[in-house]
């Protein structure tokens, strides 16, 4: 007997929920995610503690921080770094992350998941916006564990408490709100590079790092140009939310979050709707 | 209406030209045998077909539409090279997620289905990476059922099953093709793929050699008879120089392939003193017409 041959669309919404249905469902039944998340916690707690430790003849090296927040952001916006405390803060999750979301896409690679989706309806759009959306909330999540350890360092490290709360809630929502601009960074990189699994990690990771922002600073300055431009890149934006940031630093990480993202994930379809994806 | 409608399709990867101008026509409900050697372009056509890999030039049509459809694509299920699972989730997650990515309404209901038709619900707990490759492989079958497919593309899908997989394998190929749906499948067991295809193409250098129907191969398979005798060189330069082709198969037997009867052979040996003592009439099977194809050609 022969079935009626019906070709049914399935929407975007059906799509995408099952899509990120497997994502979220991978995310919290694999390790990776949770080791990600103790990583995020143990390194600012360890940074705060282990320099107010003593060597063998007693000394104790001159503080990182005087401020336990300055864990979690840069006291004034240095886009370009004096020491390494103006760089040790949460902005150090998106390096993580992007090691994170490179082992996460690798594996659909590796393992030949993707092949097995893009022989089904699923389109090269919905994966981009799939991947990241789950990878930022992975590193929304790798963000609060981050402030948790590094508030518990700094606390049992004694640092000065004193802080504008409002600008902290800034400087933390905003580096959380800008972890979707950055997911699409490394989601865009990993698609890229998919056939290079080392590659793509190490690229991830010197992404991550912002270090390219040293480039566009010195262009900004040979240009004359107001540093505030520098506030366009996800990292300028996420040195912008710190400690003395006000509603408008928020306002814009939104805003470039968002734009990068949008140009992200097009890129990202738009390569890997013309290239051989298996 | 054609499941499959390929027409001049090429696939160039940088200097290579792995396919060439292939064409290829498989109809609906077909269980059709898509055979060629190894880097023939069998596995290239298969990616091209379910999207994953563009063509340089050339279009596929599936059912009538554009093989990027997403309607037709939602209808489709393959299993090339391996399964895409993950190693360190179980089956059931395995199946479970790719049944979240179809949006099966019933999707418990579907993997149990699916597991039991490949006799792996009992290991539907093992972790994927702790499964034996004939194990794997019923996987990818069985992800490769989920959701009634009506195009299933299958890639080598008999490699490392044992006798028992294999006769299941038959079993649900048959299945799902008297349900109206069409399988391509490629496999180097020839002998397998005879037992349950409809349909053949044979590919070579990434162009289509030959396309036929079960029926057409069976006609154009030719009849030899085979014999044994207790001198077997004496009876086959004899038979040599009676007949225009006499070969010796791999079990030893002497094959004439010439319009004769099996009495004529008997009767001609006895009367130069050799007596036969087995003879048969048989018929080459898919594995030497493709051989004897491959010759050919070379």
């Amino acid at each position: 007997m022969e079935r009626e041959l019906h070709f049914e669309n399935p929407s975007f919404y059906k799509r995408l929920k099952g899509m990120l249905g497997v994502d979220f469902y991978r995310l919290f039944h694999t390790p990776l995610f949770f080791i990600f998340i103790a990583i995020a916690a143990i390194i600012p707690a360890m940074v705060s503690c282990l320099t107010m430790m003593p060597d063998r003849s007693g000394n104790v090296m001159e503080p990182l921080y005087s401020n336990v927040w300055q864990i979690i952001a840069a006291s004034e916006p240095l886009y370009v770094i004096r020491t390494i405390s103006d760089y040790a803060n949460m902005n150090m999750v998106f390096i993580f992350g992007g090691i994170m979301v490179s082992i996460f896409i690798g594996h659909d690679y590796r393992s030949g998941y993707v092949k097995q989706l893009f022989t089904t309806h699923a389109k090269k759009m919905d994966y981009m916006i799939s991947k990241t959306i789950s990878c930022a909330f992975a590193i929304v999540c790798m963000c609060a564990s981050y402030f948790i350890g590094g508030t518990i360092g700094g606390l049992i490290a004694g640092y000065d408490t004193a802080v504008n709360v409002g600008s902290l809630l800034v400087a933390v929502l905003g580096k959380m709100v800008l972890s979707l601009g950055w997911a699409s960074l490394f989601t865009f990189i990993n698609v890229i590079l998919r056939k290079q699994f080392g590659v793509s990690i190490a690229s991830s990771f010197f992404f991550g790092t912002g270090i390219l922002i040293i480039g566009v600073a010195a262009v900004v300055e040979a240009l004359s140009l107001p540093t505030a431009f520098l506030n366009l890149f996800l990292y300028g934006a996420s040195v912008n939310a710190c400690l003395i940031s006000g509603f408008g630093a928020f306002i814009t990480c939104i805003v470039v979050s968002l734009a990068w993202t949008l140009i992200y994930n097009l890129l990202g379809t738009w390569i890997l709707s013309r290239s051989d994806v298996y | 209406m054609n499941a499959i409608e390929i027409k001049g399709l090429c696939k160039n990867f940088k200097e290579k030209q792995a396919v060439n101008g292939l064409n290829m026509t498989v109809p609906v409900g077909a269980i059709y045998g898509f055979i060629g050697e190894n880097g023939s372009g069998k596995s290239t056509t298969e990616k091209l077909i379910c999207g994953l890999i563009h063509p340089t030039s050339g279009s596929i049509k599936l059912f009538g539409k554009n093989y990027m459809d997403d309607g037709v694509k939602a209808q489709m299920s393959v299993l090339i090279e391996s399964p895409g699972c993950f190693p360190g989730l179980s089956v059931w997650d395995n199946m479970m997620l790719q049944a979240s990515n179809l949006r099966l309404p019933n999707a418990e209901k579907e993997v149990i289905k699916v597991l039991k038709t490949v006799r792996m619900e009992g290991a539907a707990g093992n972790k994927f990476k702790n499964c034996s490759l004939g194990m794997k492989q019923r996987v990818g079958i069985a992800m490769a059922l989920l959701g009634s497919p009506k195009l299933l593309i299958l890639d080598e899908p008999i490699n490392g099953l044992d006798v028992d997989g294999m006769r299941i394998m038959r079993e649900v190929l048959v299945d799902i093709a008297s349900g109206g749906a069409t399988i391509l499948i490629s496999s180097h067991v020839l002998g397998e793929l005879e037992k349950v295809a409809t349909h053949y193409g044979i590919i070579r250098h990434g162009k289509m050699i030959r396309e036929m129907t079960a029926a057409e191969l069976e006609a154009s398979c030719r009849t030899y008879i085979a014999l044994q005798t207790k001198e077997m060189s004496k009876a086959k330069n004899l038979l040599g120089c009676r007949y225009s082709r006499v070969e010796e198969d791999e079990s030893g037997n002497i094959r004439v392939y010439d319009l004769t009867t099996p009495e004529e052979i008997v009767t001609y040996l006895y009367e130069n003193g050799i007596c036969v003592t087995e003879i048969k009439t048989d018929k080459i099977g898919l594995e030497e017409y493709y051989i004897d194809l491959m010759k050919e050609g070379k």
